[in-house]
Parts: structure tokens; C-alpha cells; sequence
């Protein structure tokens, strides 16, 4: 319950109908033949822990949250001596449920798939994690109390939620995070041998006609998943990951769709393209969940005095892009900031070459 | 890539610049209606003719930089609507206006315009006009006596409640009246339930944050309550100096101005108990009946200061946090092998 007490903002959550909506698949025709050789008997409870990472090895998949590969982090948890795994389900964006609705409708697949990780892991205790924006109000989908009989914890309070998801476990002992729908993908490499080609997307935004969750193969383009799911107008602009810290997707027609790629929204450009001068309210430094003070970073980016950045610690900005959101005046603090620690990056390596 | 693409986030709060400023306005009109309802039309034409005057100097100002002009952009009028109400409403139009002008000028676009100002320019411009023409601002007509719209007044002007108070005098007036404000004083200064009414509103919209009012309110109140600068009980001075005083008029409006609020909400808090401070120091040592003008424009100074100083502050319990936050999982890893 801490989580309440923590600053950020209160956003409105906008997943439904996605959702509610069954999970979809949307494969090409290479999808059943994604299969690798192994000896391996296809019966998780028969496995070792180290033959479920080799499993996982062999399936190259990748964690969605970190675009990690799976066996990589396993084996580190291995050797960390990990107490708690945690199945992350935390859709702290709007409109973002490509890891609520998998482990809502594959129920199965991802409590068997946490056990298997912990089973590689060394047996420690298992939880999925589901972020709590308010209340439910705004959610038409009942939410259960266990998935597959593991528990369900609820990350409480504003966004960004996910971030300090680690410090809500952190009584338990050492944590280690996976991501929901590479579960999915490791239960199919135990039980089907399948190789990871698909990833999880949210299909939604303002100019969609059908807003739904889809299993889809990797590398087709948002304009397939469009088709898909129908466009109701054409979207003002394409935007690949979440709506707060996702980008803008140039290509549409091109642009391969990945594990790390989350949600694909169509959104209308609604905003009106309005001048306003920073008013000096002082908003940002009220929400930033790092409690940092994002107007004279701001401030200092603009009159392009870097050598105060430091001072105010820019370096332990997380990007949630919160100091956007709230900001009245529309600046891009987030972006402004993002080149900014950027711009010091290059500076500092330029000094260290010379 | 275009120029204007949208950047992330790509939701975005509803609040902009002009509704966190129309708020104020919106919190203003009532005081205009009491004002109207006190004092006929005068304290409207008044109004009208600062809001002008700081609207076209705003937008000359902006023109003068090369820039162009922003039309969402009414902290102009929000400055034009605050200073006439800190004067009396037989002010004479010349007064307003170049306090306006002055405020504009050489307080908001000397020091590069919106929420760049050192000081608060609503402050600054009554401080202009109060030193510049004192006996015009501080006299006042009665309440109900319909000053004429136009033109100058210069019978039946008197001064108010402040004065005594300012000689160390109690008040001769009905206390119902001056809660009701019906008194000799500037027009901004009305009903004690409207003025809360506009704070609880720019509270609730959040407009303005609670930590300036509440240090400032808080410490004024009790400074009130405890050390009566007349000879009268704690609550009846608290009264007296509240309803006759500017200092929650400005309390609501002008402390709380974006732009030379401090933005850390810890420096928020000394900033406000320090403009109740320089506004207690005035009130006895000062050499003015309305003293909260005056100490705000000297606690805009200690503004970036504070923030700068709450920084250093929050850098330091930032890294003993940190520090001990891994010493402490150290331990625990320690205990487990």
C-alpha cells in the first residue's frame, strides 16, 4: 500500500476495450514450423532447472520488459541466489494491456511458465504483479485474485508504477522481474519445443475501430495489425510502445513490429498547435517520481548551461515522461531532457578521447 | 523529421497555461462584483482601463523583443485585474494606468517576460503607484457613495480602518461591517467569505499549491492572535487586521504568483513564512498603512535562493538515502550467506 503515498500522476487508463477483448493471433505462415531439436522429454516437471534454461536458450527468447534473453537472466538469478520471482503483468501506460490480457486469457501457459522460471531459478516464492491505478472502476474486466494458483500482488499508486515495482518486493529478499508473455514463450519451449517467433501487442488509440490485444509473428508492420483490427480514420500519427514514453513510428509500412514494440497506437492528432511561454508554476517539480525539479533542468537546457545540469542530478531522471504530461505550457521537458543527457554523454567521451 | 511532430508522452493533461490563469481570473470576477456593488461603476471602468493598458504594453513589449505574440497568454490581464483592486476607487485613471504600464514594463519584460520576472509585477506596480501618488491611493470614498465613472474625485474622501490601525488606533467601525466589507479601503478588500470562497476555488482547481498560503495564513494568524500591535484581545485585533489589512488579499493572489513562487514545495513553505515575517516587520516598523506589497517584493528576492538551497538540501538526503538503502541490502545479503 505504499505505492499510494508515492508522487506521480493519476492517469486515466484507457485499456478497455482491449482489455476484455479475447486474445487474438495474427501469425504468418511460418509459425508452425518454429520448431527446434532437442532430446529433451517435453514434460516440465522431468526437467532440471539447468535443462529449462537450455530450453530457454534454444527458443532465443527475449524478455519483452528489458529485451533481455530469458536463459541470460535465469542463470544470473541462478547464481544470485534469487528469492522471489515476480511475472510481471504492470500496464502502468494508458491504453497498454499486451501483458494484462496474455495473462488473463492464457492463464495456464503463464502459471506454468512462472514455475518453470522459478523451477530454474532454485524453487524460490512466486507472484504476478499487476499494477492498481485508483480503483478498478475504470476497468470492465474483473481481475482474479490467483492466476493457476499463483498469487496476484497489486502495485498500488500513481504512475510510473513500474519502476519501483522492486522496492514493493523488496521485503521478501532478492527479486528478479519477467516479463509475462516471454513465460508464455518458455512454456512453449518446454511443452512444444517452438522457437519464440511472435511477440504481444496492444492494437488501440483513438483511430481504431477494433481495439484488441493480438499474438502476432514478428516483423509485420503496424499497417498489417491496422487491417487487422480496422481503422475507423486515418490515425494523425503512429506510435510503436506505450503512450507515454513510446515513438512516433515514421514508417508505418515498413517498420518490423518486435517483442519490445508492446502496443501499436493509432492516435488522432487532436492537439492544437498552441504557443505557450513556461509560466513558471512549478507542476513538474510537484509530480516527478525521482523528486528531482524538472523546470531548471529545463530552464538550464534552454539557456544551454550544461555544467548545472549535474547539480541538479539529471543523471537519476528515469524518462517516465510525468514533467510532459502535467506541464501547462506543453514544453517537452522529457524530450528536452532526454537530448540533454544525450548531448553530456557525448561531451564526456569527447573529453575522455582527447 | 517535421517540425511539429508530437513528442512523448502523447497523452497529455488538459490544464494549459491559459486555463491555470483563467482560474485567477474566474477567482477575481466576484471581488469585481463586490467591488461593482460597493462602488458603481468606477471600480469596472477602472479595471477595464488597467486590463487595457497592461494588455497593449504586454503585446507592445513582446512586439519590441521580435517575438511573436502569444494569444493564449493572459497573465497580462491577470496583473491588470489584481492592481486596481489594491487601490482605492477614487483613484484616478492616470494612477492605474501607468501603474499597469510600469508593472508591464519595467517589471515583467525587463526580466524577459512570463514567469521570468524577479518580482511579482502586480506588487511592484501598486508599490510604484503607493509611493509616487500616496495621498490618491489611500484616500477612499464610502461604500454605497457612487463614486462618479469618470473624472477626477476629490470630496468625501477619507481614509479607512488600516490608518488607525497604522497609528495604533482601534478601528471605530462595526465589526459586522468590516467583515462584510463595508469600510473605507480599497476595493479588492470586501467580504471576508468571498475572499476564502476564491481561495478555497483556486485550491481546489489547483491553481495555486497550499504550501505558501498555509505557512504564510498560519504564521500571520497567530502573529495576530498572540502580539495585537493595538490595544485590543487577541481575536479582535486577528479581526481588525485581517479585514482592514491586504495581506490575505495578497496571500490569495499575488504570493502565490507562478512566475516568483519558489518551486520546491520545502522552499515554498519558508517562502511563504518569510512574507509573513517581512509583512509583520512592516506593519510595526513600516512607514505605509498596506505593508503586504511591499514585503513581498523584498521576499521575491530570497525566491530562487530557497530552491536553490532546498536543492542542495534534497541532493544531500538523496545520496544518505541511497547510501543507506544499499548498506543495508549489503547486511541482508550478509545474513542470508
Amino acid at each position: 500500500m505504499a505505492g499510494n503515498f508515492t508522487r506521480g500522476i493519476i492517469l486515466e487508463q484507457r485499456k478497455e476495450p482491449a482489455l476484455r477483448r479475447k486474445l487474438r493471433t495474427f501469425l504468418n505462415a511460418n509459425y508452425a514450423g518454429m520448431l527446434f531439436d532437442s532430446d529433451l522429454p517435453y514434460d516440465g516437471a522431468a526437467l532440471s532447472g539447468e535443462q529449462i534454461i537450455e530450453l530457454a536458450k534454444l527458443a532465443r527468447i527475449v524478455d519483452e520488459r528489458d529485451g533481455v534473453f530469458l536463459h541470460e537472466k535465469l542463470e544470473k538469478a541462478r547464481q544470485m541466489k534469487i528469492e522471489v520471482v515476480v511475472g510481471d503483468a504492470i500496464d502502468d501506460e494508458p491504453y497498454v494491456s499486451s501483458q494484462m490480457n496474455p495473462l488473463l486469457f492464457m492463464q495456464k501457459e503463464t502459471g506454468e511458465g512462472l514455475r518453470l522460471a522459478a523451477k530454474a531459478v532454485g524453487n524460490p516464492k512466486i507472484y504476478f504483479a499487476i499494477y492498481k491505478n485508483l480503483s478498478d472502476m475504470d476497468l470492465k474486466t474483473k481481475l482474479p485474485k490467483d492466476i493457476d494458483g499463483v498469487e496476484i500482488r497489486r502495485i498500488h499508486g500513481r504512475y510510473p508504477a513500474e519502476f519501483r515495482t522492486m522496492d514493493d518486493f523488496d521485503s521478501d529478499g532478492p527479486t528478479v522481474m519477467i516479463g509475462v508473455c516471454s513465460l508464455i514463450h518458455l512454456y512453449r519451449a518446454v511443452y512444444e519445443h517452438r522457437i519464440q517467433s511472435t511477440c504481444f501487442v496492444t492494437v488501440a488509440g483513438g483511430c481504431v475501430a477494433n481495439p484488441m490485444n493480438l499474438e502476432v509473428s514478428i516483423g509485420m508492420t503496424p499497417t498489417h495489425l491496422f487491417e487487422r483490427c480496422g481503422l475507423a480514420e486515418d490515425p494523425g500519427y503512429v506510435v510503436i510502445g506505450g503512450s507515454m514514453t513510446g515513438e512516433i513510428c515514421e514508417d508505418p509500412d515498413n517498420y518490423p513490429v518486435g517483442t519490445m514494440s508492446r502496443a501499436v497506437l493509432a492516435l488522432r492528432d487532436e492537439e492544437k498547435k498552441r504557443r505557450y511561454r513556461c509560466i513558471g508554476c512549478g507542476r513538474c517539480a510537484e509530480v516527478c517520481p525521482e523528486n528531482l525539479t524538472p523546470f531548471y533542468i529545463n530552464r538550464y537546457i534552454e539557456l544551454e548551461k550544461y555544467q548545472e545540469l549535474a547539480f541538479y542530478d539529471i543523471h537519476r531522471c528515469i524518462g517516465c515522461g510525468t514533467c510532459s504530461y502535467i506541464c501547462p505550457a506543453k514544453i517537452d521537458i522529457a524530450e528536452n531532457i532526454k537530448l540533454a543527457v544525450a548531448e553530456l554523454r557525448r561531451r564526456r567521451r569527447q573529453k575522455e578521447g582527447d | 523529421m517535421l517540425q511539429n511532430e508530437p513528442k512523448a508522452p502523447y497523452v497529455r493533461n488538459r490544464d494549459s497555461a491559459f486555463t491555470v490563469m483563467m482560474d485567477v481570473v474566474v477567482a477575481l470576477l466576484p471581488l469585481y462584483f463586490m467591488a461593482f456593488y460597493f462602488y458603481g461603476l468606477r471600480a469596472l471602468m477602472l479595471g477595464l482601463a488597467s486590463v487595457a493598458a497592461a494588455v497593449i504594453s504586454d503585446l507592445a513589449c513582446v512586439l519590441l523583443e521580435g517575438k511573436r505574440p502569444y494569444p493564449r497568454d493572459i497573465s497580462s490581464v491577470v496583473t491588470g485585474m489584481i492592481l486596481p483592486l489594491m487601490m482605492s476607487a477614487a483613484t484616478p485613471y492616470y494612477v492605474v494606468v501607468s501603474a499597469s504600464v510600469f508593472a508591464i514594463v519595467l517589471v515583467k519584460h525587463v526580466f524577459g517576460g512570463v514567469g521570468q520576472s524577479a518580482f511579482n509585477p502586480a506588487a511592484a506596480g501598486f508599490a510604484f503607484a503607493a509611493a509616487c501618488w500616496p495621498s490618491q491611493v489611500f484616500s477612499y470614498p464610502a461604500p454605497f457613495s457612487s463614486p462618479a465613472p469618470f473624472g477626477a474625485i476629490t470630496e468625501g474622501l477619507a481614509s479607512g480602518p488600516a490608518w488607525s490601525l497604522f497609528q495604533g488606533g482601534v478601528p471605530t467601525n462595526d465589526i459586522l461591517d468590516l467583515l462584510l466589507g463595508k469600510f473605507l479601503g480599497p476595493m479588492g478588500l470586501t467580504n471576508i467569505l468571498v475572499l476564502a470562497t476564491c481561495l478555497f476555488y483556486l485550491l481546489f482547481r489547483g491553481a495555486i499549491g497550499w504550501q505558501a498560503p498555509a505557512a504564510f495564513f498560519g504564521i500571520m494568524v497567530v502573529a495576530m492572535m498572540l502580539f495585537p500591535r493595538i490595544p485590543e484581545s487577541g481575536p479582535m485585533s486577528l479581526v481588525y487586521e485581517s479585514t482592514a489589512g491586504m495581506w490575505i488579499f495578497g496571500g490569495i493572489f499575488m504570493l502565490n504568483e507562478p512566475g516568483t513562487l519558489p518551486k520546491r514545495s520545502s522552499s515554498r513553505i519558508a517562502y511563504g513564512a518569510l512574507a509573513a515575517i517581512f509583512t509583520i516587520l512592516f506593519q510595526r516598523f513600516g512607514r505605509v498603512e498596506q505593508t503586504f506589497a511591499f514585503a513581498l517584493l523584498l521576499t521575491n528576492v530570497f525566491g530562487f535562493t530557497f530552491d536553490r538551497y532546498s536543492e542542495r538540501l534534497l541532493r544531500r538526503l538523496r545520496r544518505v538515502y541511497l547510501a543507506t538503502r544499499t548498506k543495508l541490502s549489503e547486511k541482508k545479503s550478509a545474513q542470508r550467506a
